[in-house]
C-alpha cells in the first residue's frame, strides 16, 4: 500500500501530540513498558527523527478497538502504524474486534467490566447507544486542543454525530449507497451508458434488461439485498426519494405516511407486479455474476467490484421520483468517556491524523471510503485519483446531496433490523404494506421509548 | 455408517421370494439414502476445497465450474500472510487441549458420582446440571466477561479456557452411558477390593470408551470452532485462535474473496478431519468391546 508521510502531516501530529507530552511530563503516570529510545523507522524512510517536545520521552500507550477486516483491515493496521512512526509522544495498539456488532457487544460487556479501549470504531446504528449510556465522551474541547478544524470535515458527515451542539462521533470510514451498472449489459440493449435519473426511466428500461428462460428469470434487471439491515438502508434513500420517511427526528414513526406506503409499494412491485428485480443474500455476486443488470450497493464495495467484475462497472447517483434522497452509513471514531484526560488527549490526537487531510487521501484510496475532509477532495492528490478512477469521483460528488439516516433506523436499538424485516415480509411474502407498516410502527414505537426516556433524563 | 447398520438390521429372518425382492429393496433404498447424505455432507466439502484452489473471478462467473480452471496455490499463501495463523495453530491448540482435558475429567468424575455413589438429593444435582445445560452461551458471555476480567484474566489463556471448562453436556452424556454399564460387572470389582477409583480407572472407563471418546471429539470440535468468547475475552493478535484468523479474511463490507476465505477454511478444517479419522477406530473398538456379555 502507497503510505507516505508528509513533513505537513508529520508536523501536524507534532503538534496535536505536544498538548500530551507536556502532561505527560507532568503527570508521568503512564510509564509504558513498550517505551523504546529508538524510533522505530517506517519501511519507507519517510519520517524524520521527530524534535522532543517534553524532553522527557515518557509516551502516552493508548489502545484503538477496530472493526475491519480484510483489505480494510490492513489498511487500518497501517493508519495505525502510520501515526505511531509520525511521532513519539503517543503509541497506539491496535486491535481487531470482529464486525461492528462485535466491537459495540464487547464494548458494552468492557464497560461494566471496566476494562476499555481509548479510541473505538463504531458504526451508524451503534454510537447513539453509547452516546446514551454517556459511554463516550464529548469531543470538542479534546479536538480545539489537538487542533482540529471541524470547519474542513463534510458537514453532513461531522453533523450526524453531534447532540446538542457536541460532537461525540467523529466521521471516519464514511460510505453512500450509490447506483451500480453493468456496461456491458446496457450495451447489449442499447441503452445510454449512465444511470437512470429516475425510478420512471428505469421502469422503462427494465424490462429490455431483463431475461426469461419460459417462467424462471434468468437476469434481473435489478437486485434487492436479503440482509434486513442492508435493504433497510438502501431503502431510506428510496423512502427519501418518493417523500416520506421513516421517522421524524423526535422519533415519531411515519411509515404509514402515504408517500411512506408509496415507496414501500414500489420496492415490492419491483418484483411482485413489474418482475423485473430479484432478491439475494450477496447482491454483489449476482452482479458480478451478470445475474443482475443492477443494484444499489455502498460505495465501500466499489474497489472489489471491479476487481472481481468481468465486465466494465458502471456507477450513477441514485435515481430520483419526487426528489432526491441519499442516505449516509459507515462508523467513525469515539473516545470512551472513563479514561483519563491523558489518555483522551493521546486518543484525539491519533484521531486528528488519521482524518487529517493525509490521512483522509491515504485511506480513501486504499479502501474506497468517503474522503471525510473538504480540502481532501480538492487536494491534486485525490484529483489524480479520481483521473484514474472515475466511478469513485461519482461517488464523492454525490456526498454533497446524501443526508443523514432518519431517527428510527439509527436511533432506535435494532431499528435497522425490524425496518428490514418489515420490508422482507413486504417485498418477499407481498404481505398486506399497510398491516406490515403498522406492525413495525408498534415494534418501533416500544423500541424508540426507553431512547426517549434516557434522552429526557440526559438533559435534565 | 450407521445407515449401513440399519441396513443390516432390516434383512428379513424369512426366505420366501417377496421377502427376498423386498429386502433388496430395502438395500436398494438404504444405499440411495447413503448416497444422498454423502452428497449432502460432501457437497459444501467438495466445494470448500475445489474454491479455495480457484481464482476470485472465477468463483463469481455463473454457471460455476466443477473444476478450477487455472489452478492456483495463491489464496493458501495469501491467507497464510493475511494473519498470524502459525500463532493462532499455538493458541488453537493450547486452548482446546487444556479446555477438553479439562471438560473430560470434570465429565467423568461428576458422571461417576451421579450414578455410582449414594447420596442424599442426587436427582436434584442432575436436575440442576440440565438446568445448566439449558442456558444458551450467549446469554453467559456478558457476565462472564465481567468475572474475568475482575481475575484480571482478560487476554489469557485462563480466559479463554475456564469459563467454558465446567459443561454440563458431558456430564450428561456420561452419566447416561454409565447407566446402562452391567452392574454385575462393578460389584464383582467391588467384592474383589476395588476402590472407587480403581473401578473406575479399571472397569468403568474401558467399558464406557465409545461414550468417552465422543464426549471429547464434541469437546475438541466446540472449542477449536468457538469463535465469539475468544473474541471477545482476547485482545491482541499474539492471543487469537483459528475461527478469528478465518473472519478477519471475510471483507465485511466490500466483495468477499473466497477463494481465501476457503483457503482459511481448510486451515482450521483439516486438524479436526484427521482426530476425527484417527479416533473413529475407538469408537468402533469400544463397540465392539462393550459386547462382553454376548
Amino acid at each position: 500500500m502507497d503510505r507516505q508521510i508528509t513533513r505537513r502531516e508529520f508536523l501536524r501530529g507534532v503538534a496535536a501530540g505536544s498538548g500530551v507530552a507536556l502532561l505527560a511530563a507532568c503527570g508521568g503516570g503512564d510509564t509504558p513498558a513498550a517505551q523504546d529510545t529508538n524510533t522505530p523507522v517506517p519501511a519507507d524512510g519517510a519520517t524524520t527523527a521527530p524534535a522532543q517536545v517534553g524532553g522527557t520521552g515518557s509516551t502516552v500507550n493508548i489502545t484503538y478497538w477496530g472493526s475491519f477486516s480484510d483489505v480494510l483491515g490492513e489498511a487500518e493496521r497501517a493508519m495505525v502504524e502510520s501515526f505511531n512512526t509520525s511521532q513519539q509522544d503517543v503509541v497506539v495498539e491496535y486491535q481487531y474486534q470482529g464486525s461492528y456488532e462485535d466491537t459495540a457487544q464487547k464494548f458494552t460487556a468492557a464497560l461494566q467490566a471496566q476494562a476499555i479501549p481509548d479510541v473505538i470504531l463504531l458504526s451508524d446504528v451503534w454510537w447513539f447507544k453509547f452516546y446514551l449510556a454517556q459511554a463516550i465522551a464529548p469531543l470538542d474541547e479534546l479536538a480545539a486542543q489537538a487542533g482540529v478544524d471541524f470547519s474542513d470535515y463534510q458537514p453532513v458527515l461531522l453533523n450526524e454525530g453531534m447532540r446538542d451542539g457536541v460532537h461525540y462521533w467523529i466521521p471516519f470510514a464514511r460510505s453512500t449507497p450509490l447506483f451500480y451498472y453493468n456496461k456491458e449489459i446496457w450495451a447489449e440493449v442499447g441503452l445510454p451508458e449512465r444511470a437512470p435519473q429516475t425510478w420512471d426511466e428505469f421502469g422503462e428500461w427494465a424490462p429490455q434488461l431483463v431475461q426469461r428462460n419460459g417462467d424462471t428469470m434468468t437476469r434481473a434487471a435489478y437486485v434487492h439485498p436479503g440482509a434486513a439491515s442492508y435493504i433497510a438502508w438502501l431503502f431510506q434513500g428510496v423512502i427519501w426519494q418518493f417523500g416520506g420517511r421513516y421517522s421524524t427526528p423526535e422519533f415519531e414513526i411515519t411509515l404509514n405516511e402515504p408517500d411512506s406506503i408509496r415507496a414501500a409499494q414500489f420496492f415490492s412491485d419491483t418484483v411482485n407486479e413489474y418482475r423485473w428485480a430479484m432478491h439475494s443474500t450477496d447482491i454483489n455476486r449476482e452482479f458480478i455474476g451478470g445475474q443482475a443488470a443492477s443494484m444499489m450497493a455502498s460505495t465501500g464495495a466499489l474497489a472489489g467490484i471491479e476487481r472481481n467484475a468481468p465486465f466494465e462497472v458502471g456507477v450513477g447517483f441514485l435515481p430520483e421520483e419526487r426528489a432526491f434522497g441519499c442516505p449516509t452509513g459507515g462508523a467513525g471514531l469515539a473516545i470512551p468517556a472513563g479514561a483519563s484526560a491523558e489518555k483522551q488527549q493521546a486518543a484525539m490526537a491519533f484521531i486528528a491524523f488519521a482524518t487529517s487531510t493525509d490521512g483522509t487521501i491515504t485511506w480513501s484510496q486504499s479502501t474506497g471510503y468517503m474522503p471525510v475532509r473538504v480540502s481532501a477532495v480538492n487536494d491534486p492528490k485525490m484529483q489524480t485519483f479520481f483521473e484514474e478512477r472515475p466511478n469513485f469521483r461519482t461517488a464523492v460528488e454525490q456526498l454533497p446531496k446524501t443526508r443523514a439516516q432518519d431517527a428510527a433506523r439509527v436511533f432506535i436499538p435494532n431499528g435497522d433490523q425490524i425496518i428490514g424485516r418489515g420490508l422482507e415480509r413486504i417485498v418477499i411474502n407481498r404481505e398486506d404494506i399497510e398491516r406490515v407498516w403498522q406492525d413495525v410502527t408498534v415494534e418501533l414505537e416500544e423500541g424508540a421509548a426507553p431512547v426517549l426516556e434516557d434522552l429526557e433524563a440526559l438533559r435534565a | 455408517m450407521a445407515l449401513t447398520d440399519d441396513v443390516v438390521i432390516a434383512q428379513p429372518q424369512t426366505t420366501t421370494a417377496s421377502w427376498r425382492r423386498r429386502s433388496l429393496l430395502w438395500q436398494v433404498a438404504g444405499y440411495l439414502a447413503m448416497a444422498i447424505v454423502v452428497l449432502v455432507i460432501g457437497m459444501p466439502v467438495y466445494w470448500t476445497v475445489v474454491a479455495s484452489f480457484k481464482e476470485s473471478r472465477e468463483i463469481y462467473t455463473i454457471p460455476p465450474t466443477w473444476w478450477p480452471e487455472a489452478p492456483t496455490l495463491a489464496n493458501y499463501v495469501r491467507a497464510w500472510n493475511a494473519a498470524p495463523f502459525g500463532r493462532y495453530y499455538i493458541n488453537s491448540l493450547i486452548t482446546t487441549i487444556g479446555s477438553t482435558a479439562i471438560k473430560v475429567v470434570f465429565a467423568v468424575f461428576s458422571a461417576y458420582a451421579l450414578v455410582f455413589l449414594r447420596f442424599p438429593r442426587k436427582d436434584l444435582v442432575f436436575l440442576f446440571l440440565l438446568a445448566a445445560l439449558m442456558v444458551p452461551r450467549e446469554i453467559t458471555i456478558i457476565p462472564n466477561y465481567i468475572t474475568v476480567g475482575s481475575l484480571g484474566w482478560i487476554n489469557t489463556y485462563q480466559g479463554i479456557v475456564i469459563p467454558g471448562a465446567a459443561v454440563a453436556y458431558g456430564t450428561f452424556l456420561l452419566r447416561q452411558y454409565f447407566r446402562t454399564l452391567p452392574r454385575e460387572v462393578l460389584e464383582a470389582a467391588r467384592v474383589d477390593g476395588a476402590g472407587h477409583l480403581r473401578i473406575l480407572w479399571s472397569v468403568v472407563l474401558p467399558m464406557s470408551q465409545p461414550a468417552v471418546v465422543t464426549m471429547t471429539l464434541l469437546a475438541l470440535v466446540d472449542k477449536w470452532n468457538d469463535f465469539l468468547w475468544p473474541l471477545i475475552i482476547t485482545n491482541t493478535a499474539d492471543m487469537r485462535v483459528l475461527p478469528i484468523g478465518i473472519f478477519w479474511l471475510l471483507d465485511q463490507e466490500g466483495v468477499i474473496n473466497w477463494g481465501v476465505v476457503m483457503a482459511g477454511t481448510l486451515f482450521v478444517m483439516l486438524p479436526m478431519l484427521l482426530v476425527f479419522l484417527w479416533a473413529q477406530r475407538y469408537i468402533v473398538e469400544g463397540i465392539a468391546s462393550g459386547a462382553v456379555k454376548g
